[in-house]
């Protein structure tokens, strides 16, 4: 069942194109990341699944309903965190658990006080005087106690340290597939989203350039290193390259084809060359090798 | 639910509206102040006399002109703004509620506090005014104040309206719209002149009480 369908969403700022017929859905029970540089539209999609953007086109759903007018009831079911963990900033954190209790049938403190008991903070201190890792804590806490069957997470690594980076994802995968919650996150840390996602959305400027589950990914995505006899040899335009990084003679390239498939081809076109291997790639150099550097 | 929006609000606006119901109380009895002096070194005749026939010079009550205003200023920015930080007010929207519904029930709460306010400082300035004058000077000067005490509800709204207005430029143009609308409401005028005018003012500022809906709309649908 999908949690999540958006179809044919195009929009534009002014006359910039953000996107134009952009489709996905995203499986109950699964963890999926919208990757893409700043600028492709990232938070655009999070704002439209959460009714704060009308698409030029196009619309996106949610357990069935139209994502501009849904219901209480969907609401309840679905836990946001902004961009920067934002809150009421202006409530301490007795305040803001008391606040945000009534709102929800399912709602259990348990694992809220659990997270905030690891933090410093007295029990008066308000969230705006907090550290950003302790504001993402609170965030995070009140998600978990909302016990939301689907989160939407935008950014959640904005301004955390490693630490509680770690503490964050750690929490939120046990926290998923031990209840099968359904989650939609952007992060602009990519080994981030390594240990987290299932799924993977990769955008660039008007398009997507991947939309798939991250194991397959990662298996069929490779970049190959290799020393160009004549370094003016330019394969960047073939078929079978996705994309290329050249400095002087040495190239680097990655492709959804075989090791064989290179090799041949770089043998039956009499491109010399030494040196060739096969780069082992973590999320992050796979993202930098589909979308470019610049 | 609505108790925890109540809540909410009550958070962000209470220090100011104590501060406001202070200040009201403050000045009601700076004009109580004035009126006894008045009364002592004037003889209470010669007051009488400069009231009735020297041209409606009733006593100070001219003091309450700004105060609604002031006090309705401080609790919308209390209110509103810090929902505009960070785009705060979408934690709002995304509570299970209607968001407009969700929206009213700020406005409510904070109208509310306003006129609790408004009455706390009508009935001292009632009662403390019986110690000195008859009916109708009282009803005269109550008449007098009336729309100064509207203007305090007018610049809530419109604040609601400005602050929540996610464009600068349209948050500009309201400021203008404002700045035509509020002075009507404090014109310098002869006591009950407005009388005639309350009954349409009155309709003018409930009818105002909604305007922050539009920004609410124009935020949900995602101008910026």
């Amino acid at each position: 069942m999908n949690v999540i369908e958006c179809k044919n969403l195009t929009h534009y700022y002014g006359k910039k194109l953000v996107y134009e017929k952009l489709s996905f859905n995203v499986k109950e029970g699964s963890i999926l990341g919208l990757l893409g540089k700043n600028g492709t539209g990232k938070t655009t999609t999070i704002n439209i699944l959460n009714g704060f953007l009308h698409p030029q086109n196009g619309e996106c759903l949610i357990y069935g309903e139209n994502t501009q007018n849904l219901s209480p009831q969907n609401k309840a079911r679905i836990g946001f965190l902004i961009e920067g963990h934002v809150q009421y900033a202006f409530m301490n954190i007795h305040q803001i658990e008391k606040f945000y209790s009534k709102f929800y049938p399912k709602w259990d403190n348990a694992p809220y006080w659990q997270l905030m008991s690891k933090l410093q903070v007295s029990p008066k201190q308000k969230i705006a005087t907090m550290s950003c890792g302790q504001r993402s804590q609170v965030a995070l806490g009140l998600i978990l106690a909302q016990d939301p069957d689907l989160l939407i997470l935008d950014d959640f690594s904005m301004g955390l340290d490693p630490g509680y980076r770690r503490l964050f994802i750690d929490y939120l995968r046990e926290y998923a597939k031990e209840k099968n919650k359904t989650i939609f996150t952007t992060s602009h840390i990519i080994q981030d989203m390594e240990r987290l996602i299932d799924d993977l959305l990769i955008m660039d400027f008007n398009r997507v350039l991947a939309q798939r589950d991250v194991k397959s990914f990662m298996q069929e995505f490779k970049q190959f290193y290799l020393e160009l006899d004549d370094p003016s040899v330019d394969i960047s335009n073939e078929d079978f390259v996705i994309n290329s990084e050249k400095v002087s003679n040495k190239l680097e390239l990655y492709t959804y084809e075989s090791e064989d498939t290179i090799l041949n081809f770089l043998k039956n076109n009499g491109i010399a060359h030494k040196n060739f291997r096969q780069v082992k790639m973590g999320l992050e150099d796979a993202f930098i090798g589909l979308t470019g550097k610049y | 639910m609505w108790k925890s929006i109540l809540y909410k609000e009550w958070l962000k606006i209470r220090w100011f509206a104590f501060i406001y119901a202070a200040l009201g109380i403050l000045v009601v009895g700076n004009i109580f102040l004035k009126v006894q002096h008045d009364f002592e070194f004037s003889q209470a005749e010669n007051y009488w006399y400069s009231i009735l026939f020297q041209g409606n010079q009733f006593y100070e009550y001219s003091l309450f002109k700004f105060v609604p205003l002031l006090g309705a200023l401080v609790i919308a920015l209390a209110q509103y703004f810090p929902e505009t930080v960070n785009k705060r007010i979408k934690l709002t929207f995304h509570l299970p509620l209607n968001e407009n519904k969700a929206l009213l029930a700020m406005m409510l709460f904070g109208a509310f506090c306003l006129l609790a306010i408004a009455a706390v400082l009508v009935v001292l300035f009632t009662g403390l005014s019986g110690m000195y004058f008859p009916s109708e000077i009282i009803q005269s000067a109550l008449i007098s104040v009336a729309p100064w005490f509207l203007c305090g509800f007018t610049v809530y709204f419109l604040t609601a309206l400005i602050v929540l207005e996610p464009v600068w430029k349209y948050r500009f143009l309201y400021l203008l719209v404002a700045a035509t609308l509020v002075p009507i409401y404090l014109q310098t005028a002869a006591a009950r002149a407005y009388s005639p005018a309350l009954p349409l003012l009155i309709v003018f500022t409930v009818l105002l009480s909604v305007a922050l809906l539009f920004s609410g709309y124009r935020f949900r649908k995602g101008e910026m």
